[in-house]
C-alpha cells in the first residue's frame, strides 16, 4: 500500500524537526502504541497493537533512522512481526518552509502487510490503514501546532483496539541512550 | 433375521435410503476429530505470513516454556532425519517443513506437541519466526518471464516452467485453421478456487512402538496409495502402516493430497510414541491446501459459415503454485483437460498446456473437477457459444448441427480418446422441452423490447470418468485398478469390501447394491466396509466420479465370480449338470423346469454344509478390476438467469440438467449428487475465486470473505435423465458425481452473456460477480440507481 | 494457570459440570468434555453453522459461544433428538427425503429446523431455506434438506408423511425465495 500526504503545520520548521526527532512525541500519536524501546539515536523498537476488522495484532517493530539532512528531510525503514502476520514499511518526511511560523510537512509510506491480518482483513486493510494514517497526521499536527493543549488531547486510537490511549505519560519505557 | 424370502432384493435402479444414515442422523458419525486415544496430544502449525522469504531464525524457546508444551519440530530437525521433502503424487517433490526459506503463504514453518489443543494454539504464537521477506511471483505469466523470483531453486532446471504437455495433430489443426472461413479466438481465465467441503482435514497419527505399527487415521480419499507412499518416505514396512479413513465430512478431491501437516504429526507420533492429533483450523485449510482450476486459456475454433465446427486449438498456462502436487496420473499432468473438444465432431484438435510454478500454495484437482473436464467444458461450451454469437445463430441450434451423431460410438476423439457411447441430441432435446425453450426466447425478445436482462444458456458436456486403464493410467506407477472382495456367510449374508472411499456419495448402500443385484441377496443383510487398508483390497480411492466404473466393475465381477462357483453348487443340489442351470429370477433354475430352482442363500448354506466333494468350502471372491477404457457420461443443462439493474445480482430462474450415466444404482442418491454438483458448478460461476494480491496475501482468508452458496443463493434444481449405457462396463453404468460440477458453470455464464449479449458483450470469465455485471450496465448507461 | 470457573448446565435433559478455562468455547464442552461428538466444528468465523445447538430452546453457534455464558442453561444437541428408540421426525425427514450426503452439517441443519418448527409449524420453503441460511452444506445443494424439513413438518402436524419419489423433478413450482 502506498500513503502520501501534505499537512500545513502552523510552526517554524525547527519546531516541526525537533518534533518529528522525538521518539517520544511520535509515538505519542501512534495509533495503538504501547511501547517503545530505544536502541540507538536512530533504530527503535515500538510495539503496536492494531485492529483489522475481527483480526487483532500487535507488532513488535524494529524501525530505523535512515537518511536523515536536518532540518528538512528523514526516512525510515521498519519491519515487524506479529503472531501470523508481518508489516515492512518505508516512510519519508519531507519539511519545507512556508513562512516563519508555518511549515509544510509531506510525507509518503509505503507498506506491505503480510498474514493473517492482510488476508483474513483483506477488505478493511487499505481503508483502516487510511484512517489510522490520516489520525496520526493530524495528531501529530495538532501536538505541535498547540504543544500546551497536548496533555488533554485524545492520542491515536485505532477502530476495534483494546488501548485505552498511548502516551507518553503512560507507557513507553525509559529510553537509554 | 430377516427371512431370506420376505427381504426385498432391491439391487439395481432402486432408492434404496442409505445404510450410513443411521449413524449421522444420530450425531455418532466417526469423523477424524472425533477419535480420541490413551494418551493422545495435539500439534498445531506455525504458518508463514510471507508468500516468500528466507528463514533467518526460529525461537521457539518461549513456546517450549509453556506448561504442557512438549516438543516443537522445525524443518531442521526433519532434515536431520531426510524427511524435510516428501515426494508428491505428481512426481515433484514439496517441502514438509522448510529448513531456510518458504514458497507459499500458510505454508507450514514449524509445528508444535502439546498436553492440550489450547495450549498448542497458544504455543505458535510464541514462536518466534525471523523472516527475511523476498519479492514473491504470484502471475505465472510474470513466473515465466526471465527475471522473476524463482520459486524452486531446489530444483534442476533453474526456471518457473514446470512441464510442457501437448495431444492431438498440430499440423492436421494449423490446416483447418487455414482453410477455414470462420475463426474465432476467447481467452479464458478460469479461476482459483477452494474446496471448502464442510470438515477441514485432519489426522490421528499414532504409533505403536511395542508393535512397531504406525496407525494413521486420515481425511483421505485413497488410503492404500497414502501407505504405500508413507512406507516409501519412511521405510517402514508396509504391513506395518495401516492407514485409515475414517467417515469424511466431504473430500470433493481436496482429500486426496498428501499435506505436511499428516507427515508431521506421523513423525511426532513416531518420536514421542503417543497418538499425535492434528486438525487443521478452517482459515488454515481455506489458506493452504485443497485449492482447484487456476488455467489461464486461449481458445481457437475453426468453423464454416453454416456454423459447421472444424478445429480447434487451445493453449494453457497452468498455474500449479509453488509445489506440483495435483493428484493428476502421472501421464496427465494436465489431467484430461484433452477432452476439450467436447460433445461435438471436430476433424482436428490441438491442445497444449504449461505448468508454471507461483509463489502459491500447490494448485490442484479438487473441487470436483475430474482431473480438469471443468476447465475443459468451460473452454468449449464458452467457444461454441462465441461462435453462435458471431454467426448469429441459436446456441442450441448450433450444438445440433455439431454434436457426434448417436450412431458413431465408440467415437474415436482427434486428442485420443474413445468415447464409449453418447446420445447427445435426446439429451438436449429432453432438456429444451423440459424447459420450454422456444417460449423463454419469446419472453426473452419481449423483456428485451422493455430493457428487462434475461439470458438463456446452455451446456452439452461430455465428462470422462473412471480412471483408468492399465495402459495408460498410473499415479506414482501404482496402476489404476480397483478392487473387491466379497465373502458370503452360512446364512445368506454377505460383506464387501472395496478399495474405494466414500466422502458422502453413499457407497454402504450402492456397492450392497450392485452385490445384492447380482447375488440376489437382499440389500439389507449385505454389509459394505472400506477405508481400512488393513483389510480392504487395495484401491486407488474415490475421486474423479472413478468409484462406480472402477470398483463398482469389481464388484460386479467378483460376484460374478461367486456366481459361477454357485452355480456348481446349484447344480449338486439340484442334481442337474451345470450346463442345465440358469440364473434367473435372482435364482438357479433348471432350464425347462422353472419349478426346480434354489436361491443364493440355499447355496450360500450349502457352500459350508453341503458342497460337492473336491470342492473348495466357502463362498468368497476377489477382483482387481482393470478398466477397459473410461467411461463418458454425458449431459444437457440449460440455464435461465434474470439480471437485476439495481444491483447487477445474477438471480438463476430456473436451471433443468438432463443427466445420463448409463445405468443407475440408486436414482435417490445419483439426484442428490446432482443437486450437490450443480451447487459447486454455480459456486465458482457466480460467488468464489481465491484471489492474491501483488505482495502474495491471500485475499480470502476466511468463509467472511470466501462466500459458500448456502440455501438462500441456490436454486430448486430441476433434474431429469437419459439412460445410454457404457457398453463395455459389467453392469452398463457410468461415473456420476461430478457432472454437474462441469456442466453447470458454461451453462450459467453462457445465460448471463446472452442477456448481455445485444449490448455487445461477448465473454464475461467466472465468477460472474454483482460488481461485474453491474460495470458492464454502467457502462452502457442502463444500471438502475 | 488461568483460574478455572466452575459450570453447570444440562445437555439433552442430562445436568455437566464442570471447572473450565474461561475461554472454553461451548462447543469444545460439548464435544471434549461431555464426551458428545455429534455437533461439528467447520470454520473458525461463526460462518458455516456447523456446531449449531440449541441454547435454551434458541438455535446458536457453539463456536460462538463461551461455556461460561450458557452457565445453567438448557443445551440440545443432536444427540438429545432420537427419544425411546424413536427418531425425531425431523431425523425421520432427512432419513427418508435424502437430506444428508456427509453427515458432517446435519446435526447443525437438524438443530436449526427443529427450532424453525417449533416456532413455525408449517413453514413455507422460502421460510425454510430463510432459516438454514446460517447451515453451510457443501453436499447436498439444499433442495433435499428443504423437502427433509418439509416431511418433518408434514409428520409433526400428524398427517400421512409420504416421501416424495426420488428422482421426480421438483418443477418451476418449488423455487427459492
Amino acid at each position: 500500500m502506498h500513503f502520501e500526504g501534505k499537512q500545513q503545520i502552523n510552526a517554524p520548521i525547527e519546531t516541526v524537526w525537533q518534533h518529528i526527532n522525538d521518539p517520544d512525541k511520535v509515538a505519542a500519536c501512534a495509533p495503538g502504541f504501547k511501547s517503545l524501546e530505544i536502541l540507538g539515536p536512530d533504530h527503535f523498537k515500538p510495539t503496536v497493537a492494531v485492529g483489522i476488522g475481527a483480526v487483532k495484532a500487535t507488532f513488535t517493530l524494529d524501525v530505523q533512522r535512515v537518511d536523515v539532512q536536518p532540518p528538512t528531510h528523514a526516512a525510515m525503514v521498519g519491519r515487524g512481526n506479529a503472531a501470523g502476520s508481518g508489516v515492512q514499511l518505508r516512510a519519508a518526511m519531507d519539511l519545507t518552509p512556508q513562512s516563519e511560523n508555518v511549515t509544510t510537512m509531506s510525507w509518503t509510506a509505503d507498506v506491505t502487510v503480510s498474514g493473517t491480518i492482510a488476508s483474513v482483513g483483506a477488505r478493511l486493510l487499505e481503508g483502516t490503514a487510511h484512517k489510522l494514517t490520516a489520525r496520526f497526521f493530524d495528531c501529530f499536527r495538532e501536538h505541535i501546532e498547540a504543544p500546551s493543549a497536548a496533555a488533554s488531547t485524545t492520542p491515536g486510537e485505532g477502530p476495534g483496539e483494546a488501548q485505552s490511549g498511548a502516551g507518553s505519560e503512560t507507557q513507553s519505557e525509559t529510553p537509554t541512550s | 433375521m430377516t427371512t431370506p424370502a420376505q427381504a426385498p432384493i432391491h439391487g439395481m435402479g432402486h432408492s434404496v435410503k442409505r445404510k450410513e444414515d443411521p449413524r449421522f442422523l444420530r450425531g455418532r458419525g466417526r469423523y477424524v476429530d472425533d477419535i480420541k486415544l490413551p494418551g493422545m496430544l495435539y500439534m498445531d502449525i506455525v504458518r508463514s505470513p510471507y508468500a516468500h522469504a528466507k528463514i533467518v531464525s526460529i525461537d521457539a524457546s518461549k513456546a517450549l516454556a509453556l506448561p504442557g508444551v512438549l516438543a516443537v519440530i522445525t524443518g531442521k530437525d526433519l532434515d536431520a532425519a531426510g524427511l524435510a521433502w516428501m515426494p508428491t503424487l505428481m512426481g515433484d517433490k514439496q517441502m514438509v517443513l522448510p529448513v531456510d526459506r518458504v514458497v507459499y503463504q500458510a505454508q507450514e514453518v514449524a509445528a508444535v506437541v502439546a498436553t492440550e489443543r489450547y495450549i498448542a494454539a497458544d504455543a505458535i504464537t510464541l514462536i518466534d519466526v525471523d523472516y527475511e521477506p523476498l519479492p514473491p511471483v504470484m502471475d505465472p505469466m510474470k513466473a515465466l518471464q526471465p527475471d522473476a523470483p524463482l520459486v524452486r531453486p531446489d530444483r534442476e532446471q533453474k526456471t518457473n516452467h514446470i512441464w510442457h504437455w501437448e495431444a492431438g495433430d498440430a499440423a492436421k489443426t494449423d490446416a483447418a485453421f487455414n482453410a477455414a472461413e470462420v475463426v474465432v479466438q476467447q481467452d479464458l481465465y478460469i479461476p482459483r478456487i477452494h474446496v471448502s467441503s464442510i470438515e477441514t482435514c485432519g489426522c490421528v497419527a499414532s504409533f505403536d512402538k511395542v508393535e512397531g505399527k504406525l496407525t494413521i487415521y486420515m481425511t483421505t480419499q485413497a488410503p492404500h496409495a497414502i501407505r504405500t507412499v508413507f512406507s516409501l518416505v519412511s521405510g517402514i514396512p508396509e504391513h506395518k502402516i495401516r492407514v485409515v479413513s475414517p467417515d469424511i465430512g466431504g473430500g470433493f478431491g481436496g482429500k486426496v493430497p498428501v499435506y505436511p501437516g499428516y507427515v508431521i504429526a506421523t513423525v511426532a507420533s513416531i518420536q514421542t510414541g503417543v497418538p499425535i492429533k492434528w486438525i487443521e483450523d478452517r482459515s488454515e485449510n481455506l489458506q493452504a491446501d485443497s485449492f482447484a482450476r487456476d488455467y489461464h486459456i486461449h481458445a481457437e475454433l475453426a468453423a464454416g459459415r453454416d456454423g459447421t465446427m472444424h478445429a480447434l486449438r487451445v493453449k494453457t498456462i497452468a498455474d500449479h503454485g509453488a509445489f506440483d502436487a495435483a493428484a493428476n496420473p502421472s501421464k496427465f499432468p494436465a489431467g484430461l483437460f484433452s477432452i476439450v473438444t467436447g460433445s461435438y465432431a471436430l476433424d482436428a484438435a490441438h491442445v497444449e498446456v504449461d505448468g508454471v510454478y507461483t509463489n502459491k500454495p500447490s494448485g490442484g484437482v479438487a473441487y470436483r473437477c475430474s482431473f480438469r473436464v471443468t476447465e475443459a467444458v468451460h473452454t468449449i461450451e464458452r467457444i461454441v457459444d462465441a461462435l453462435a454469437q458471431q454467426l448469429n445463430m441459436d446456441p442450441a441450434e448450433i450444438r445440433f448441427k455439431n454434436f457426434i451423431p448417436p450412431d458413431q460410438f465408440p467415437y474415436k476423439s482427434p486428442t485420443g480418446w474413445e468415447y464409449d457411447s453418447g446420445n447427445y441430441p435426446a439429451a438436449l432435446q429432453k432438456a429444451l422441452d423440459k424447459v420450454g425453450y422456444q417460449e423463454l426466447r419469446r419472453e426473452q425478445a419481449e423483456k428485451r423490447a422493455r430493457g428487462e436482462l434475461m439470458g438463456i444458456g446452455i451446456s452439452t458436456f461430455t465428462e470422462i470418468v473412471g480412471a483408468g486403464p492399465s495402459h495408460t493410467f498410473d499415479i506414482l506407477g501404482i496402476k489404476m485398478f480397483d478392487s473387491a472382495e466379497i465373502r458370503v456367510h452360512p446364512t445368506g449374508s454377505a460383506i464387501v469390501r472395496i478399495g474405494v472411499q466414500t466422502q458422502g456419495q453413499g457407497h454402504e448402500t450402492t456397492f450392497a447394491q450392485i452385490v445384492a443385484e447380482e447375488l440376489g441377496l437382499p440389500v439389507e443383510n449385505i454389509t459394505v466396509e472400506h477405508g481400512d487398508t488393513d483389510t480392504a483390497p487395495y484401491g486407488l480411492g474415490t475421486y474423479a466420479s472413478r468409484s462406480t466404473p472402477t470398483a463398482g466393475a469389481a464388484t460386479a465381477v467378483a460376484s460374478r465370480k461367486i456366481r459361477d462357483k454357485a452355480k456348481k453348487i446349484a447344480a449338486h443340489l439340484l442334481e442337474a449338470s451345470e450346463d442345465d442351470i440358469e440364473w434367473a429370477d435372482y435364482k438357479f433354475q433348471v432350464k425347462g423346469a422353472p419349478g426346480r430352482a434354489v436361491t443364493m442363500q440355499q447355496v450360500a448354506f450349502a457352500a459350508y454344509t453341503n458342497h460337492p466333494q473336491g470342492m473348495e468350502a466357502g463362498l468368497e471372491a476377489v477382483d482387481y478390476y482393470d478398466p477397459p477404457n473410461l467411461t463418458f457420461p454425458f449431459g444437457a443443462y440449460i440455464c435461465v438467469v434474470d439480471l437485476d439493474r439495481g444491483t447487477g445480482e445474477v438471480k438463476i430462474r430456473r436451471f433443468v440438467a438432463v443427466d445420463d450415466c448409463g445405468n443407475i444404482i440408486n436414482p435417490m442418491i445419483v439426484e442428490g449428487q446432482i443437486h450437490g454438483g450443480l451447487t459447486m458448478g454455480m459456486a465458482p460461476a457466480l460467488f468464489e475465486a481465491i484471489t492474491y494480491d501483488d505482495d502474495g496475501n491471500i485475499q480470502q482468508g476466511s468463509f467472511m470473505d470466501y462466500l459458500l452458496p448456502t440455501s438462500m443463493e441456490t436454486p430448486a434444481w430441476e433434474t431429469d435423465k437419459t439412460t445410454t449405457p457404457s457398453p463395455h462396463h459389467p453392469f452398463g453404468a457410468k461415473g456420476v458425481g461430478e457432472s454437474a460440477t462441469v456442466g453447470a458453470p458454461p451453462a450459467i455464464a453462457n445465460a448471463v452473456v446472452d442477456a448481455l449479449s445485444h449490448l455487445g458483450v461477448t465473454h464475461l470469465d467466472i465468477p460472474i460477480t454483482p460488481w461485474k455485471v453491474y460495470s458492464i450496465l454502467q457502462e452502457h448507461g442502463i444500471a438502475e440507481a | 494457570m488461568t483460574a478455572t470457573q466452575h459450570v453447570k448446565l444440562t445437555i439433552n435433559g442430562q445436568a455437566v459440570e464442570a471447572d473450565i478455562e474461561p475461554r472454553l468455547l461451548l462447543v469444545h464442552f460439548i464435544r471434549e468434555v461431555a464426551g458428545l461428538t455429534g455437533t461439528h466444528i467447520g470454520c473458525d468465523t461463526t460462518s458455516c453453522g456447523a456446531c449449531t445447538v440449541l441454547v435454551d430452546g434458541v438455535p446458536a453457534k457453539s463456536c460462538t459461544l463461551l461455556a461460561v455464558q450458557a452457565d445453567g442453561a438448557a443445551v440440545a444437541t443432536v444427540e438429545g433428538l432420537e427419544q425411546g428408540g424413536v427418531l425425531h421426525p425431523v431425523q425421520e425427514g432427512f432419513f427418508q427425503e435424502h437430506g444428508l450426503q456427509c453427515g458432517f452439517c446435519t446435526p447443525g441443519m437438524m438443530m436449526t429446523a427443529t427450532a424453525l418448527l417449533a416456532r413455525t409449524p408449517n413453514p413455507s420453503e422460502a421460510e425454510i431455506r430463510q432459516a438454514i441460511s446460517g447451515n453451510l452444506c457443501r453436499c447436498t445443494g439444499y433442495v433435499n434438506i428443504v423437502k427433509s424439513i418439509q416431511y418433518a413438518a408434514r409428520k409433526m402436524q400428524g398427517a400421512e408423511a409420504v416421501p416424495v419419489a426420488a428422482s421426480a423433478s421438483t418443477g418451476a413450482e418449488v423455487r427459492s425465495a
